[in-house]
């Protein structure tokens, strides 16, 4: 039997329905304490039937791809739908659309062998062998997944592809002091990880780490790496994009398309076929074709992101940003690929030049931010202190404020972009802002 | 089923030549709803089934998962040659600690099992709900989550172990977005069980109750105003205690982590005065709650401080044998995708024998922090908690609500500035993120720390 007939089985219950598969492997090893501890091999198979019938939802979900018990499935939705109260607001599934060429995929992420990640992991730890210095975690691997969209107007959209990672945590020990945790990591769609770089950068941070600085409480210049500028945008930030809090008056944007929310350094765009991104999607998890959408441009906000209900509420097109929680079933707005854009100049360069100032690689507890009003409350760990264009030593602080009143004193965005697997993915250079009030310890 | 997975394991044991085996499958039937704002987004019946095994071959491990039950022994087969290329690359070999094995039937306390409720109750109970909250005309926008789970989970192992679960559990948790003005706020609420069934919803939280407490949340966020930044005296109350708890104290006693984090040369020595206890233990009603962890050893109560002394610490088989000591069943894994890592279960201060009014009658000028939103700690035990709930303490009494601050410190030095535990109690239902998702629990008595802990 095929996909299709399947559809065409849930007609007989349903006005609409939607079917999605999943199938994912993946392979990897993990470290701890300088070695190599488990070498796993995971595969999962979810297909997930979503259904309307006089607007009433029904959902179900199996571990299977099997036709028959997509069937099973198929009838089990139609009776939780049956039990649910319509929604009034219901319009319809998407219909077809048309999509970009897809990313070339490599296939040896398919295949690769675990074997291939535990020589890599010991490459790893041998090269962070120094002394008063513990891998006390880190892991590499690949995965690989296939995906099948179709639902009963016609949708059909099947997607495959990979990508690899490698991340190391340092601990430094010396004369009774335990450094934080410093992350290192590289994420790409192919096996050409730089093992190598990541060490030496993680290696680098736990030296800083060791020579302790205090900070003050005042406002200065605070430079945001990566991890930490990507952590806080995502929970203090990027929710406000979405259209469903438009509907809802929920969203700080609400009234602010085409007003500056930041000065015009800021660029902010979801764009999944971006050529470092390794979320390379040509659909959603609804079949609608993906694309580039522009959220902030010189520091205007641009406009909201959508997936197909809240977008025919709303009386606009879904904009390809649905995407589905495997374990609800449940469609919600999310990023693909979130990019930045970067600066003319080099983080180097920028450090170069703070007088005084301080560097951050990581936030604490960025997840514990408001989404609904942007504000924030967090710790700077791991940080730096700068004095003179240098690195002095690590040191913590708590930087608590308002998201949008941080953005507008951005003054410098660094040149290097960094990609994150953090919701999706994330392409992220570092940013610098001015007059940022800490409170040190 | 049952059968088959032994059938499995002498094949396996035929044919292979390991240390340790071990099958764990899973067959768990679950609903999931999600309403938001008087639709329900999420209306779903969910069937999760599979096979998680575990092979220990020259002292390194292989995991794989499927949930290709017919390809059971390919699955073996695969763990056992991912055991042997890890193997190539290891120094130590890893070793576990010796059990008893058990051959056990775990069957659930619940008295109303979610399974036999039908879904239009489900379904009524999330609306009234929802319509409870709404009947405050500050609250703006209500998504609320609810998640049930029946079915059973099969453990067995190469050593005879040999452990039968009926599977159960119910989660709820709520986000309402309140706004007056252009003043937006949020507040979450989260509740669950392993033991209590649908009776929970009636006798513990009813919706009522629920309703009540994240209007309050809101409330005191939209009034808050910004505290004075620095550090001052701090009343934390029981959810704000076990968050502390468990983020800053409680990830430093699993063996894994310990071994990393300043716990490990403070063993046996004094880290708090002598009138703080804090326990990992089985709790009434906690959410982390079991008989036997994923490596069938039985669950224990430990204490972790005991009268200020650093004692106890979480352990699976291979960090007992590393540490040589006991296994104390915290070895869990969320569903059969994931091998089993050590996790906490119900982490908790015990109560000591302060009241309330005279742990705050002397503070000329500090805060109660009674909720939190997000928490995170590091290794050397520095902790952030998000504040969503708390208030000014003004001459010996709560004044003000605050709004969107947050809480940190170092929790081995704050430790020794605890001056006051409550004679009361409290505990949080939540989830735990350590690459696997946990059902956790946390909490204890009030609380004051006279410094460590800076507010802003």
């Amino acid at each position: 039997m095929k996909m299709e007939e399947l559809i065409r089985f849930g007609e007989k219950f349903f006005d609409e329905l939607e079917i999605a598969v999943y199938k994912n492997r993946d392979a990897s090893v993990n470290i701890e304490l300088n070695e190599v501890s488990t070498s796993a091999l995971r595969e999962r198979v979810v297909s997930v039937v979503r259904g309307v019938k006089e607007k009433k939802l029904g959902v179900s979900i199996i571990d299977t791809a099997d036709k028959e018990k997509i069937k099973e499935a198929i009838e089990r939705a139609y009776k939780m739908a049956k039990l649910n109260k319509p929604d009034e607001r219901w319009i319809s599934l998407p219909e077809p659309g048309k999509y970009k060429k897809p990313r070339k995929v490599d296939k040896e992420l398919k295949e690769v062998s675990p074997d291939y990640f535990v020589e890599l992991a010991r490459r790893g730890i041998e090269l962070a062998r120094e002394e008063g210095i513990v891998v006390a975690g880190g892991g590499g691997g690949a995965e690989w997944g296939e995906s099948l969209i179709m639902n009963s107007h016609g949708v059909n959209v099947s997607q495959e592809g990979g990508g690899a990672f490698f991340y190391i945590e340092l601990v430094g020990m010396k004369e009774g002091r335990v450094t934080p945790g410093i992350f290192e990591f590289d994420a790409k769609l192919s096996l050409n990880l730089e093992v190598e770089n990541v060490v030496k950068n993680a290696l680098q941070k736990v030296k800083w780490a060791f020579k302790v600085e205090k900070s003050k409480t005042e406002e200065a210049k605070v430079i945001l790496e990566p991890w930490a500028i990507s952590s806080l945008l995502s929970y203090a930030l990027f929710p406000a994009f979405s259209g469903e809090k438009l509907v809802k008056g929920t969203t700080p944007l609400a009234n602010k398309i085409n007003e500056n929310i930041s000065n015009e350094l800021l660029a902010i765009y979801d764009d999944p076929l971006h050529e470092l991104s390794i979320n390379p999607v040509i659909a959603d998890d609804e079949g609608v074709p993906t694309r580039r959408n522009a959220i902030i441009e010189k520091g205007v906000f641009k406009g909201f992101i959508w997936d197909n209900y809240w977008a025919k509420v709303y009386g606009v097109e879904s904009t390809g940003n649905g995407k589905r929680n495997i374990s609800t079933g449940g469609i919600n707005i999310g990023l693909h690929n979130v990019v930045i854009e970067s600066g003319k100049r080099t983080l180097e360069e920028i450090i170069g030049e703070v007088e005084h100032g301080y560097l951050v690689d990581g936030f604490q507890g960025a997840h514990s931010s408001n989404p609904d009003n942007g504000n924030f409350a967090v710790v700077a760990n791991p940080a730096f202190l700068i004095e003179n264009g240098e690195i002095k030593g690590s040191t913590v602080f708590m930087m608590s404020g308002n998201v949008y009143e941080l953005l507008p004193n951005l003054y410098e965005v660094s040149k290097e972009q960094k990609v994150l697997p953090f919701g999706g993915s994330m392409v992220v250079p570092s940013m610098a802002f001015e007059n940022v009030r800490i409170a040190g310890k | 089923m049952e059968e088959k997975l032994e059938n499995a394991l002498n094949w396996a044991l035929e044919k292979f030549k390991a240390e340790y085996i071990e099958i764990r499958y899973e067959n768990i039937s679950k609903n999931t709803l999600e309403l938001k704002d008087g639709t329900f987004t999420t209306f779903a019946g969910k069937g999760q089934m599979g096979v998680a095994i575990r092979v220990l071959a020259d002292g390194a491990w292989g995991f794989s998962s499927t949930n290709r039950v017919e390809n059971l022994e390919k699955a073996i087969e695969s763990a056992y040659k991912l055991a042997k290329a890890a193997a190539k690359a290891k120094k130590e070999k890893i070793q576990l600690a010796e059990i008893k094995t058990n051959q056990d039937i775990v069957k659930s306390k619940m008295k109303i099992k979610p399974r036999d409720v039908s879904i239009e109750e489900k379904v009524e109970r999330l609306m009234d709900l929802e319509a409870l909250l709404k009947e405050d005309k500050a609250i703006k926008s209500t998504w609320l989550r609810y998640e049930d789970a029946s079915g059973e989970k099969i453990l067995i192992t190469n050593e005879g172990t040999k452990i039968k679960w009926d599977l159960n559990y119910i989660w709820q948790y709520v986000w309402a977005t309140g706004k007056e003005g252009e003043k937006l706020a949020a507040a979450r609420d989260e509740v669950g069980a392993v033991d209590y069934g649908w009776e929970f919803f009636k006798e513990r939280e009813p919706n009522e109750e629920v309703a009540e407490r994240v209007i309050r949340k809101v409330h005191a966020q939209l009034q808050g105003v910004g505290p004075k930044r620095g550090e001052f005296p701090i009343v934390a109350g029981p959810i704000v205690v076990g968050i502390i708890a468990h983020e800053a104290l409680g990830h430093l006693a699993e063996a894994d982590l310990t071994i990393n984090s300043p716990f490990k040369d403070l063993i046996g020595k004094q880290v708090a005065p002598e009138y703080v206890t804090m326990s990992e233990r089985i709790v009434e009603g906690g959410f982390g709650n079991d008989c036997y962890d994923d490596e069938g050893v039985p669950v224990k109560d430990i204490h972790i401080i005991e009268n200020g002394i650093l004692k106890g610490i979480m352990l699976n088989r291979e960090y007992a044998h590393k540490w040589n000591m006991e296994p104390n069943g915290h070895a869990r894994a969320e569903n059969y995708t994931y091998p089993p890592i050590i996790r906490m279960r119900n982490t908790i201060f015990e109560p000591g024998d302060w009241k309330f009014e005279e742990i705050i009658e002397d503070i000329k000028f500090g805060y109660y922090v009674v909720d939190f939103r997000g928490g995170q700690a590091q290794l050397n035990s520095a902790f952030q908690v998000g504040v969503q709930e708390g208030y000014m303490i003004e001459n010996g009494e709560i004044t003000k609500p605050i709004r969107d601050t947050s809480i940190s410190g170092i929790a081995i030095e704050a430790l020794k500035k605890i001056s006051a535990v409550g004679n009361d109690f409290g505990l949080e239902m939540g989830r735990c993120g350590k690459g696997q998702t946990a059902f956790v629990s946390s909490g204890g008595p009030h609380m004051r720390f006279d410094g460590g802990i800076v507010i802003g």
